[in-house]
């Protein structure tokens, strides 16, 4: 018996006045996946996140969540629904400290305790005061990936999270994304490193002028004469 | 059992000492100096009142005086057209006005920078307007104002508005410290990416907005009553809306007694200009402000936790 997906992506539609970002777009996203969206710039990657977290609302077609249906809610509903994401530029909150960035994330009690465990898993338990803005750039990538971890997303999606951060961070970001993967967390990485996208993910989703071009495991992707033609030009 | 920190006793037996000294005031202070302390307390709840909802969300209220003007007009009717004392005619007029600033919140915080900050002083501006009208002269007097005598003496006057600037401090201090007073600032900082993390941007907004509609048309029902006067020209003037942002920049804005020391410093130095230098002194305060707004951008507050005098960081 196949699992029910738990995000449903059926014949998105996106307009912004003449152009067309998503062109009818559909797939499904299985629970406890690892799954890799790519596709040329402009290709629809950061207006499809947009859409699945509420910032924009379609013009046509269904968005659903474990079968609830959340094309026209809010982004708040939607986060408190257990999705959560991380922006292409980084949107923490600078003139706040970093255990202020957690804390005004999380719901309950144990709210701070949450928020210093997170930041021991980041390795940034020694900077908890100081303003998020003072980070490098790599660093402030880990506190929006903890901020969504403290929101207790079960699917995240990570908008280029390697992009512009040494190869060493790189490789402890997705380890870390790994680890979340691992312990049940379903997982959307846009990414044009190729390589990232490979090594890491089960699946593949294609995008190209708003439509889908190409779904399938990373063995089928590399050898879609499709996909090779539009993404890598061969 | 609780054991009292020693390093709260100083911050807490400070604001003892300097309350004990000004609700003694009245006691030995000639009538002027207590006057002056009215302004001050009046101007730092209005100052308070704004930078917890503006300072905070970054949403700049530059209606501020419609706040004022509701509350002190429901409030002042109450007492000269329906006999009402003023004990209970101060908060009717705050309560009021803080259930109509959700729906004014409802509809106007959905637009943001600029045309929040228009939109807003386009309402004080109608609504000082409508208040003129002789249409509703039967109710608002119109444009020739209402005068009123509330019966509350000086002294009284002066410990109420005194209790209300404490108070309006102290609410500020528990929401800045506060999970809510975070969520504020996450609008502040980046309101779709709040939005983003499950934060109700909206409900916070509106919220802060009544709290800050409560407290500042609290101080104006008392403003007005000290004045024994009110009309719709001054009630919605801009001086009462761009007074305590001024006085809240030159303090500290986002901080707790930024306002307070804003509208004391505020006060005197308008105070000893006008009495000293009668004909330059808007000159001279002129040069002031712009002196403060290159030099301490952050105000006074912002200045000193930048220089490591005082802490940077909220306590959560």
């Amino acid at each position: 018996m196949t699992k029910e997906p738990i995000l449903r992506i059926e014949d998105v539609v996106k307009k912004f006045g003449e152009v067309v970002a998503l062109d009818h777009c559909s797939f499904d996203i299985e629970p406890g996946s690892m799954t890799g969206l790519i596709g040329p710039n402009g290709a629809g990657k950061t207006t499809l996140f947009n859409l699945i977290t509420g910032v924009l609302q379609p013009d046509g077609g269904h968005i659903y969540l474990k079968g609830e249906e959340i094309t026209r809610k809010k982004p708040y509903e939607i986060a408190r629904k257990g999705v959560g994401r991380t922006y292409q530029i980084i949107r923490i909150f600078p003139k706040m400290t970093l255990l202020e960035n957690l804390i005004v994330v999380g719901k309950g009690r144990k709210v701070i305790e949450r928020a210093r465990d997170l930041l021991r898993l980041i390795k940034l338990e020694e900077k908890k005061d100081d303003y998020a803005s003072d980070l490098s750039f790599g660093q402030q990538k880990l506190l929006s990936l903890a901020q969504v971890l403290m929101l207790d997303a079960h699917l995240i999606l990570l908008d280029e999270p390697a992009a512009g951060i040494n190869p060493t961070l790189q490789n402890e970001l997705m380890v870390l994304i790994h680890q979340l993967n691992e312990g049940g967390k379903t997982i959307i990485v846009v990414e044009h490193d190729m390589n990232v996208i490979l090594r890491h993910c089960q699946k593949v989703i294609a995008l190209n002028y708003g439509q889908k071009i190409a779904e399938g495991s990373c063995s089928e992707i590399q050898k879609n004469e499709t996909l090779l033609e539009h993404y890598f030009g061969r | 059992m609780k054991t009292l920190s020693l390093k709260k006793i100083p911050v807490s037996l400070g604001i003892a000492i300097l309350m004990a000294f000004l609700i003694s005031i009245p006691f030995f202070a000639s009538d002027y100096w207590i006057t002056l302390l009215v302004l001050i307390f009046i101007f730092t709840v209005y100052a308070s009142g704004w930078n917890l909802f503006s300072g905070l969300t970054g949403y700049t209220n530059f209606g501020l005086a419609w706040f004022i003007g509701v509350s002190g007009y429901i409030s002042s009717l109450l007492i000269s057209d329906y006999g009402f004392f003023w004990l209970y005619a101060w908060p009717i007029g705050a309560i009021l006005t803080s259930i109509a600033s959700i729906g004014v919140g409802y509809i106007l915080l959905r637009i943001k920078g600029v045309y929040f900050a228009i939109s807003m002083v386009a309402l004080t501006e109608g609504t000082r307007e409508l208040f003129g009208t002789e249409y509703l002269a039967p109710i608002t007097h119109g444009g020739q104002g209402v005068p009123f005598v509330a019966g509350i003496k000086l002294p009284t006057l002066y410990w109420a508005i005194l209790l209300l600037a404490f108070l309006s401090l102290l609410i500020c201090y528990k929401i800045i410290s506060s999970k809510f007073g975070l969520r504020l600032l996450a609008i502040r900082e980046d309101e779709q990416a709040a939005e983003t993390l499950g934060i109700h941007t909206t409900r916070d907004k509106i919220i802060a907005f009544m709290i800050s509609a409560f407290l500042v048309g609290l101080a104006g029902s008392i403003h007005f009553t000290y004045q024994n006067y009110i009309d719709p020209s001054f009630a919605f003037s801009i001086h009462l809306t761009l007074t305590p942002i001024v006085m809240t920049l030159f303090g500290g804005i986002g901080t707790v007694f930024g306002p307070f020391i804003g509208a004391t410093l505020f006060t005197l130095i308008h105070e000893i200009l006008w009495a000293e230098l009668t004909l330059l002194y808007m000159a001279i305060f002129g040069g002031i402000l712009m002196v403060l707004i290159l030099f301490f951008p952050q105000g006074l507050l912002g200045w000193m936790k930048e220089k490591g005098v005082l802490p940077r960081i909220r306590k959560i």
